[in-house]
């Protein structure tokens, strides 16, 4: 894929840890993490729940909440020749001490800093789809005016007859049948596979360089999950956008990836392209070799 | 919009109901007075022919079903007879509903004080922090003054400290106050409404139900996927708050317009809640049950309109048909 | 580290918690007789060893006044705080759990108590009635159930569809137990300590404020906290001693009151998550 692209990948994040206060003490959720994905790529990460997965994809969109969340690493995005360093200036927040035992000194300010940063980011560089796709939606407005924000977004010029029928391209193009219906409902009124394409129409009618999905088939039924998985594929054929696809479930991250990425407990255990995974070729780590094996997957060699 | 007719005149004819009910709750308390009802509620000394007067305007002669048929015949269109003691024969609803109006005013705009300062600082303080510890603390042991002792230390207090000062220096007795104690000024109404927001331990209440709204709406996934996708979150936290403000402040109304009787004495403001409270006294029946139905009707109307208010914003109030 | 935000404020509001639970048991054995107290060689003593809060104006000491000032609210509002809990826990474990018109039976009636405005109900029902502290205890007891069953109901709503709920429906317990034992005793306790604590607050506050305005409270010469701060009115700013020391003690229990029953029910959510 396009790893080699001179000018660099779209994404790279390093050495990126995130520790949060528990009742019980300090718990670090994610440790040291690495990887970046090229432009056009799919990396796939998967994991089970706790593995630090989701945090870490939080990271990147700057919507870590919690103390004291974000504190070490380095995120680096690239759009077009622009480079935008996320974490920049976070040393510098940090209240003297070693790495492990941090606070920083002002949350909000931090906030407040990340929110200003990446307020040209969110949307045309990246974009998420998240799991629980009823809770993402406004429950007090309709799904086309939540996709005429999208699209005038995108396009600021449109007039407002002209984002109404883009909209429904838009709702169209995730294949939702009667699109003109789904634009006048509210999410109470859909099913929950019919809310995320509507999730996933608004987000890409951002255009992002790169779409974040997180776990966006969990509490679905099979059935809907098989069909968003589809979707995702078409979505990703003519290779325009990026995406992060985060799951627990290896058929589907082999299904999508181009490479894929294995975490468990804050750690990347294994990184390998997704036809080795599937063809079983190359070393694998033994916790790679149980998800492979309990998906009736060829192992390869056990590490 | 239909469906939203429908929820509405669906909410219109419950609070109907209501207010036939709160009325029938009201007269079986009068019925409850021990005894000869009408010696009861009448004060000593009134003449018979007033007596038998009142025991038929209240139905006291008949059973109670028959007697709140009667009474509420009048009663609902605004009939409460008219006054024994504190003005004998003026009509009651004549005299009690300037008043009223005056408390409603009064504890309505008080109340929504209230909310606004709970929403202000809500979001100054964001999420809860051990650095809030104090002044957390320091909130609730301040407002949780009753009002009378809150209007103690505003008009005692502070009136007494500065004529002290002012004599230590050497100077003659000011002819006036910090805080004014005549009715005329509206400087009264604003320290009662002051006294009010703060008094009886409701900003706690109010300020952590509203903090947790705020949380709750600020931290929720779609308001994430709304910073995601790059769109301003500020219009959609906005909306979102509408109806648990809304719920917020008509919950409290209850508690307020009790509220309102006190403070109201306690500044001699001549409202609803003082004339209340001095026809109890001087146990002028008919102005006590008139009063006592326009501060519950007024409940009912309010939360009628918050009704509306929640239907009007939320459509999923539609779905679950009120 | 939630938790330990709250330790301060638990220490604090539980020490003044305990402090008034103290004297209202104390008061009642301790011997007072309120129109015998009167002595005019001193008045408006300041504080000393003799009189450590100092005596008021007709000098009677105000730190047993303060005592025995206590017994106009400590039972009743104990009493108060009890019915209404029990009785909104009933109704909302009811509202909660039933269906069909049972439901919109005890929905509309706990409805229908809520819209009376607090305050202006207990005159009504001072008017008809002798008023007493005990009846207005009753009737504050009666305007709050609605407040407490609201809690419990939405507690009871979100909690009957938990699995571990169904499944200990499943096992064969009986509904009853079920709600009773797991729902409202192992769930709802914080948050009905809250409640208690905040109606215990209103009784507290409803008494101190009707005997300040002084017909329908305690009357002079009996102590209430309410009619010691009245005679403020009377001081003309010579002594701040015998007003400044029970409202200081009003505010300090209402607002200790609420935070221990705020800083219970916050640790109890804590505690489920």
């Amino acid at each position: 894929m396009s790893v080699t692209d001179p000018a660099g990948p779209l994404l790279r994040v390093t050495d990126l840890v995130i520790e949060f206060d528990t009742p019980a003490g300090r718990r670090r959720v994610v440790d040291g993490v690495s990887f970046s994905v090229g432009e056009g790529e799919v990396l796939g990460i998967l994991g089970e729940s706790g593995s630090g997965k989701t945090m870490s994809t939080l990271a990147v969109l700057g919507l870590v909440h919690g103390r004291p969340g974000v504190v070490g690493g380095q995120i680096e995005l690239r759009l077009g020749e622009e480079r935008h360093a996320l974490l920049d200036g976070l040393p510098e927040m940090l209240s003297p001490g070693s790495v492990a035992g941090s606070v920083r000194k002002d949350d909000r300010r931090w906030e407040r800093h990340v929110h200003r940063r990446m307020r040209g980011i969110w949307g045309r560089g990246m974009t998420a789809v998240f799991q629980n796709p009823k809770h993402s939606l406004d429950p007090l407005m309709t799904i086309g005016r939540q996709l005429e924000e999208s699209v005038r977004l995108s396009e600021p010029h449109l007039r407002p007859d002209a984002a109404g029928t883009r909209a429904i391209d838009w709702l169209a193009k995730v294949k939702l049948t009667d699109p003109a219906r789904v634009h006048r409902s509210y999410a109470h009124e859909l099913s929950g596979g019919m809310c995320q394409r509507a999730m996933i129409a608004i987000a890409i009618a951002r255009l992002p360089q790169l779409l974040i999905a997180d776990e966006p088939t969990t509490g679905l039924d099979t059935t809907v999950r098989a069909e968003i998985v589809e979707l995702f594929r078409d979505l990703m054929h003519d290779r325009q956008r990026a995406m992060l696809y985060i799951s627990h479930d290896i058929r589907e991250v082999l299904y999508l990836a181009d490479r894929v990425m294995v975490m468990r407990q804050g750690r990347i255990v294994e990184e390998a392209s997704a036809s080795d995974l599937e063809r079983g070729v190359g070393r694998r780590h033994p916790y790679t070799a149980t998800l492979l094996q309990a998906a009736d997957l060829p192992v390869g060699e056990a590490a | 919009m239909l469906a939203l007719l429908a929820v509405t005149a669906r909410r219109l004819g419950a609070a109907l109901v209501l207010l036939i009910g709160a009325s029938f709750l009201i007269y079986i308390t009068i019925r409850s007075a021990p005894g000869d009802a009408v010696d009861a509620i009448t004060p000593m000394g009134t003449p018979p022919e007033i007596k038998a007067q009142l025991a038929a305007e209240f139905g006291l002669d008949v059973d109670p079903v028959t007697g709140y048929g009667a009474w509420l015949k009048h009663s609902i269109v605004g009939d409460f007879g008219e006054s024994l003691v504190i003005r004998p024969g003026e009509e009651v609803m004549a005299m009690a509903a300037p008043r009223f109006a005056k408390s409603l005013l009064l504890g309505g705009s008080a109340l929504f004080l209230c909310l606004a300062l709970t929403m202000l600082l809500s979001i100054l303080m964001g999420e809860p922090t051990v650095r809030h510890q104090g002044l957390t603390g320091f909130l609730y042991f301040v407002t949780a003054a009753p009002s009378f002792v809150a209007a103690v230390f505003f008009t005692q207090g502070v009136n007494e400290f500065v004529r002290g000062v002012v004599e230590g220096s050497g100077y003659e007795t000011p002819p006036w106050y910090p805080i004014p104690i005549s009715t005329e000024s509206v400087m009264p109404y604003f320290f009662a409404g002051i006294v009010l927001v703060i008094g009886d331990g409701l900003f706690m209440d109010m300020l952590n139900g509203i903090r947790a709204e705020i949380l709750a709406v600020r931290n929720s996934q779609f308001i994430a996927a709304i910073r995601a996708k790059g769109a301003s979150t500020l219009p959609h936290i906005a909306k979102n708050l509408i109806v648990p403000a809304v719920s917020a402040y008509v919950s409290r109304l209850p508690l307020v317009l009790g509220g309102v009787v006190i403070v109201e004495y306690v500044f001699t403001l001549d409202g609803g809640g003082y004339m209340l409270l001095e026809a109890s006294k001087q146990r002028d029946f008919p102005v006590v049950v008139g009063l006592s139905v326009l501060f519950t009707a007024s409940i009912i109307v309010l939360n009628l309109v918050a009704d509306v208010i929640r239907t009007v914003v939320d459509p999923r109030e539609v779905a679950r048909g009120g | 580290m939630e938790g330990k935000s709250h330790q301060l404020g638990l220490w604090l509001s539980g020490l003044v918690v305990a402090a008034v639970m103290l004297l209202g048991l104390v008061a009642p054995f301790v011997p007072y007789d309120a129109a015998d107290a009167v002595s005019y060689d001193q008045i408006l003593v300041t504080p000393s060893f003799a009189h450590p809060l100092g005596t008021d104006a007709q000098g009677r000491d105000v730190a047993i006044r303060l005592l025995k000032g206590t017994e106009a609210f400590f039972f009743p509002g104990l009493g108060a705080a009890l019915v209404s809990v029990i009785l909104g826990a009933i109704f909302g474990a009811i509202a909660g759990y039933s269906e069909g018109l049972l439901r919109s039976l005890v929905l509309g009636f706990l409805h229908l108590i809520d819209t009376l405005p607090r305050l202006v109900f207990i005159i009504l029902v001072c008017t008809i009635r002798d008023p007493s502290i005990p009846l207005i205890a009753s009737v504050t007891a009666v305007l709050f159930v609605p407040t407490v069953a609201t809690v419990v109901r939405q507690k009871v709503e979100t909690l009957a569809s938990e699995d571990y709920i169904l499944a200990h429906l499943a096992h064969g317990f009986r509904a009853v137990h079920v709600l009773a034992y797991h729902i409202l005793w192992l769930q709802c306790r914080p948050l009905l300590v809250r409640q208690g604590a905040f109606v215990f607050g209103y009784v507290l506050f409803v008494e101190t404020g009707l005997s300040y305005l002084g017909d329908y409270g305690v009357q002079e010469p009996d102590p209430s906290w309410g009619n010691m701060v009245a005679q403020v009115r009377d001081l003309a700013g010579l002594s701040p001693w015998p007003w400044l020391v029970p409202s200081a003690a009003i505010v300090a229990t209402i607002s200790g009151f609420l935070a221990f029953g705020n800083i219970v029910a916050a640790r109890g959510e804590e505690v489920v998550r």
